[in-house]
């Protein structure tokens, strides 16, 4: 029997899932480690980062374990990396309508899975966006688009705003660093949710290994819709990569100027202090969002300055999900202890 | 207007430490510390040379800007022996070139040094998975011994009542009276509101696991250490708070180095070490801002960024003070703040270096949970 979730499209008769999460049990596919959670908690949502989704908003971050990639870089790679059944002891055992009332409790506007490939865990993440909906709690997440047209089309369901991971523009850059053979399928799913979900795109840049594939990318991007918003992550060097040298951000950042004519929404980050986090209009140039960013997962919404989703200096339309948000307007808890 | 450098590797910024806006300056320091930032990229807070990159930093700070008061922190051995797996021989390697280091720098620097060990590490016995409650746990990523609860039920805290590996559930009031007895001028400049309803200390050895606790499942974590070892030629101290005096009526005639080694315990000090008090009653700080404050000021600091604080619902868009992680004002009477002489720090206990002593300049690594974001240099005054 083959699993369906991802494209790996592992033959679990063979044992589990490369991901660990998924197995075979009396014909059928079966969630291994369901309603395990590695964490919840509440975050901005431009940490995530979405820039262009209820800006301003509490977010509550969850995030599970293992993972269908296997990134050279991974930042997560103690968590994503691993099998799950070696996590098991760092993991929170919460069902799905408490996890909703935990991030109703933490006065969270939605809910971002994280950290890891969401794929692994859709079962339960179906069974969180049954009570999320019902609290009217949106939830959205990182993915690696690496998934089937069935799984596509399930997380469309699930998930209202998709960040996907576009990491190069070729399958010898995936064959090398993230160890799957080929893009097409990762193509073929940014276009599938571009067209359900509010969508972001991020690709990390590796100097002189995937930065001539910027361009590309850009493009790529531009030819679906050119309003994606586009995150261009210095990389930052972690897992099996640690003793890679740092990109050099003057360079790459003269890498991606000739992008910044086809796509209007182009931040560079992942490091601290960066200078173009900021949402410039489409039409006069205009700051209309100022950011401030620590690097990673550490980005925060500076100043709004689009009230309607819309330019004051030239009435153009800044492309969004939802609006600006107050951090605390959710927070309805009354903290009272009952002792 | 304090300034801060931001070294991301072959790539330096300007800000407002208060506002985080980008600036522009002609500060002959920060031309300096610039300088030096570029020279000493961080290796990474749990690589084998990150405390020689403290010391030869220190070093190179201290050449160019010739500080009376010195304050320098070693923390990679309690990074690493907090998260990785050492056999027992790596790890006494590792603490005892911990304190190598800090000999070194005394060496090169010739400073008289104050070293304080933050105390022993102990193997991680047990988690206590607090996520089930109906009222709200939180502890936080550094924090093992102990966890705020938020809005209790009474079937939470029959279930607390239940775990032996919990040593003492104590209500807001009593822990802040125990410490307004023990300390007259006691500050809380937090929000008593967000504080939690009770203060959790776990037995020793064992950790919560809640909402803000870190992904990495710690290895060790610091053992209860109510005595810390203290070496230092300028005389004996009995608390950690008496440690401010000391340093200040000596620095008339002597430039001193205040080290911190995170971490360390007694028996890796030299022979002439002494144990000195670190906290009141149950109540002991851990590796941390309130440890380092109450070195700093003589006071102490529990209350200054409160164990279990609902911090979330404090978080605006627009907060001071965004590259000093939770800190978001610049603590007062801390040990360097009215000194006439020139200071500086030096550390790899990152984003509050630059906080907790008052200095003229500090230099400290930029890393979040253990990622590498580059250094910080800041520049508080420049007017000696």
């Amino acid at each position: 029997m083959k699993c369906h979730f991802c494209e790996r499209r592992c033959d679990l008769a063979d044992g589990r899932s490369f991901c660990g999460n998924f197995a075979e049990e009396n014909g059928k596919i079966k969630e291994r480690w369901p309603d395990q959670w590695c964490t919840y908690s509440p975050s901005r949502i431009e940490s995530v980062p979405f820039y262009h989704a209820y800006p301003g908003s509490r977010s509550m971050i969850i995030g599970t374990a293992g993972c269908n990639f296997r990134c050279r870089y991974c930042s997560y790679g103690f968590i994503a990396c691993k099998d799950p059944a070696q996590l098991q002891d760092v993991m929170y055992t919460i069902a799905p309508e408490k996890l909703v009332a935990m991030a109703k409790k933490m006065g969270c506007h939605n809910i971002v899975f994280n950290v890891n490939e969401p794929a692994v865990s859709l079962p339960s993440l179906q069974r969180v966006k049954k009570y999320a909906e019902k609290q009217d709690i949106p939830m959205g997440c990182l993915t690696n688009g690496y998934i089937t047209p069935e799984a596509t089309q399930m997380m469309a369901e699930i998930f209202s705003f998709v960040h996907i991971g576009l990491k190069g523009f070729s399958d010898a850059f995936y064959k090398e660093f993230v160890g799957i053979p080929h893009i097409a399928p990762i193509l073929r799913n940014i276009e599938t949710f571009s067209r359900t979900c509010h969508v972001e795109i991020a690709s990390p840049v590796i100097e002189d290994v995937n930065d001539h594939e910027l361009f590309d990318i850009a493009r790529f991007i531009h030819d679906i819709r050119q309003d994606i918003p586009w995150h261009v992550f210095r990389l930052l060097p972690e897992h099996n990569m640690k003793q890679s040298v740092y990109p050099n951000i003057d360079r790459m950042n003269q890498a991606l100027e000739t992008s910044r004519s086809l796509l209007p929404y182009i931040y560079f980050h992942n490091f601290v202090g960066s200078r173009w986090v900021n949402t410039l209009c489409p039409g006069c140039g205009e700051v209309v969002i100022k950011r401030f960013s620590l690097g990673c997962s550490g980005d925060r919404l500076d100043a709004f300055l689009a009230p309607d989703n819309t330019c004051t200096c030239c009435g153009t339309a800044i492309s969004m999900l939802g609006t600006r948000v107050g951090w605390n307007d959710k927070q309805t808890t009354v903290w009272e202890s009952v002792i | 207007m304090s300034l801060a450098i931001i070294d991301a590797r072959e790539w330096q910024n300007t800000f407002d430490l208060e506002t985080g806006q980008p600036q522009t300056s002609e500060s002959p320091a920060a031309d300096m510390a610039a300088r030096v930032l570029s020279r000493h990229p961080y290796p990474g807070d749990v690589d084998e040379k990150a405390n020689q990159w403290v010391t030869g930093t220190a070093l190179e700070l201290i050449d160019r800007y010739d500080p009376d008061l010195v304050c320098v922190s070693y923390v990679q051995q309690f990074f690493a022996d907090r998260h990785f797996r050492y056999a027992r021989k790596e790890r006494e390697r590792l603490f005892a070139s911990a304190m190598e280091e800090a000999e070194r720098f005394i060496e090169k620097s010739g400073f008289t040094p104050v070293i304080v060990g933050t105390g022993d590490m102990i193997p991680l016995k047990g988690e206590m998975d607090l996520s089930g409650l109906d009222g709200l746990a939180v502890s936080s990523n550094w924090s093992a011994r102990y966890c705020g609860i938020h809005a209790p039920s009474r079937h939470d805290m029959a279930f607390l009542d239940s775990l032996d590996t919990l040593e003492r559930i104590v209500s807001r009031d009593q822990w802040i009276q125990m410490f307004a007895t023990a300390q007259h001028d006691l500050e809380i400049h937090q929000d008593t509101n967000l504080m939690p309803d009770f203060l959790l200390a776990a037995r020793q050895g064992h950790a919560f696991k809640t909402m803000g606790t870190t992904l990495r499942k710690p290895v060790h974590i610091p053992a209860k250490n109510f005595l810390v070892p203290v070496f230092s030629p300028l005389g004996r101290v009995d608390d950690l708070r008496d440690i401010k005096p000391l340093i200040r009526s000596r620095l008339p005639d002597h430039k001193i180095a205040l080290i911190l080694v995170e971490g360390v315990g007694e028996r890796f000090f030299p022979a002439s070490r002494f144990m000195c008090q670190n906290g009141v009653d149950w109540f002991c700080n851990e590796p941390g801002d309130a440890f380092y404050l109450t070195v700093s000021t003589g006071k102490h600091q529990p209350f200054a960024y409160p164990a279990g604080y609902r911090f979330f619902d404090k978080d605006a868009d627009a907060i001071k003070f965004p590259f000093s992680g939770y800190m978001d004002t610049i603590p007062e009477h801390t040990l360097a703040q009215d000194f006439p002489g020139k200071s500086i720090a030096v550390g790899n206990r990152s984003m509050f270096m630059h906080m907790v002593f008052g200095v003229d300049i500090s230099i400290e690594c930029f890393a979040r949970n253990l990622f590498n974001q580059g250094c910080m240099a800041v520049v508080h005054r420049e007017d000696k």
